[in-house]
């Protein structure tokens, strides 16, 4: 293997984490530059995304459940997080929590819940993370719901990079971890608190996340609490077998002078009462396991 | 002389590793202004190495109903250099930049949650060297 060989694939490690498992297609990458045909790899090294939980408080908020201080982890907590794992997931939660309260105005809460993201963030060494500049605005901006949410994105969208960058995506998946089971989490407890239709889908439509996520997890096999928290969610997933999601395609609309598309496909979600108690029942274990300190 | 090699191999990767880091940090700031300030993050940045104009790279992601979302595709310092196609979980193309003057971002109003493909693929026109991709995604409540 010549050294210019050995030096391309050092640049295709380092734009994709570096830290993903050897894969066949990244191997003919490597070894023939010169003879690939088509060649398919994933963003940043993960074949799946997980959506914000912002996006999920927001459907929360619009159905009219009241702000509910009691379901978010204290953000007191923070300093009882002792490994890295724990530290991960739990900068995740409180991500999460942090999109909720501002979502919600809660303006000394929001204080206190970017305090626990950047006390966690220096924890684990990676306070560049989150860029002070963007930390700042996030500061002035806490009594601005709608800029709160903005810079919140923006300051977890620049963490992941710099976590992808620094060949931490271990931390970065805990993270988006943390953040898609506390967002349903919330939902698990807003529907307690006021049923309605739109937030029983919400719960149902995070089946192919919920698989998304086991399969991001599943790429950090040497971690044995990674492991675990693997198979919590596969059992959660197995709950989630039964829920029924029926697509059927329409054809999408284009407006050119407008740069949008209509996705005009519709979806049909069956998910019975039983599942949704096992559903939450579950989450609630999951999510303890997690903040629950004196196992953290 | 063995050891050597190592340590050369050592010091240029990282400084090739360095590099790369820095271009697509650069292309993604440069992205990051097409997602407007209307728009919220999806709080992840996606981003990958194409070699040639044949190679693809693709994430599947869930699209919200009673969404709208903003794409934002680029590589390299100016627009228009990257072709970005989203396909449903039945491989039906929904929309591909490449009819819209490769628009480095669009707008997609989601009816009813989906499951979708997102592709991105240098453009042999514009690009034929290598170049790192990067996509962002940045949604609101209809």
């Amino acid at each position: 293997m010549s050294l210019a060989t050995i030096l391309s694939s050092a640049i295709f490690v380092g734009c994709n984490g570096g830290d993903d498992k050897p894969d066949d297609k990244k191997d003919d990458l490597v070894e023939t530059p010169d003879t690939i045909k088509t060649t398919q790899f994933n963003f940043s090294g993960e074949l799946f995304s997980v959506p914000s939980p912002i996006q999920t408080a927001l459907l929360i908020q619009k159905s009219g459940v009241t702000y509910d201080k009691n379901i978010l982890l204290s953000s007191s907590n923070v300093n009882k997080f002792s490994t890295d794992y724990s530290r991960s997931l739990n900068l995740g939660i409180y991500g999460a929590d942090l999109g909720y309260v501002s979502l919600y105005n809660q303006t000394q809460d929001a204080l206190s819940y970017l305090g626990a993201v950047k006390q966690l963030a220096d924890k684990l060494g990676i306070s560049a993370a989150f860029d002070a500049s963007t930390m700042e605005r996030i500061q002035k901006n806490v009594t601005n719901k709608d800029s709160m949410m903005v810079l919140v994105g923006i300051a977890y969208r620049s963490s992941d990079a710099y976590l992808k960058n620094n060949q931490r995506s271990d931390v970065s998946s805990l993270v988006l971890a943390g953040g898609w089971i506390e967002s349903l989490y919330f939902s698990v407890n807003a529907f307690k608190s006021k049923p309605n239709e739109e937030i029983k889908r919400r719960i149902a439509e995070q089946k192919q996340t919920l698989t998304s996520l086991i399969k991001i997890l599943g790429m950090n096999t040497g971690n044995a609490d990674v492991v675990e928290l693997t198979k919590q969610l596969t059992d959660l997933s197995k709950v989630y077998e039964g829920v029924i999601l029926k697509y059927n395609f329409v054809e999408p609309t284009t407006d050119t002078v407008k740069k949008v598309t209509y996705i005009n496909s519709t979806s049909d979600v069956t998910i019975t009462d039983e599942q949704l108690t096992q559903i939450s029942t579950k989450i609630v274990e999951i999510r303890n396991n997690i903040t629950n300190v004196t196992k953290s | 002389m063995k050891k050597l090699y190592t340590v050369i191999f050592i010091a240029l990767s990282g400084l090739f590793i360095n590099n790369v880091n820095a271009q697509c940090d650069t292309i993604a700031n440069i992205c990051t202004k097409h997602i407007i300030s209307s728009y919220i993050s999806d709080g992840q940045q996606y981003r990958a190495l194409l070699l040639n104009s044949e190679e693809t790279a693709e994430f599947r992601t869930t699209f919200f109903g009673e969404t709208t979302y903003r794409i934002a595709a680029c590589s390299g310092t100016s627009d228009g250099n990257l072709i970005f196609n989203i396909y449903d979980q039945d491989r039906h193309l929904l929309f591909t930049n490449k009819n819209q003057k490769n628009a480095p971002y669009w707008d997609f109003k989601v009816k009813s949650t989906l499951e979708t493909i997102i592709e991105g693929q240098l453009d042999a026109n514009k690009n034929p060297g290598s170049g790192c991709a990067v996509i962002l995604i940045g949604f609101k409540q209809k």
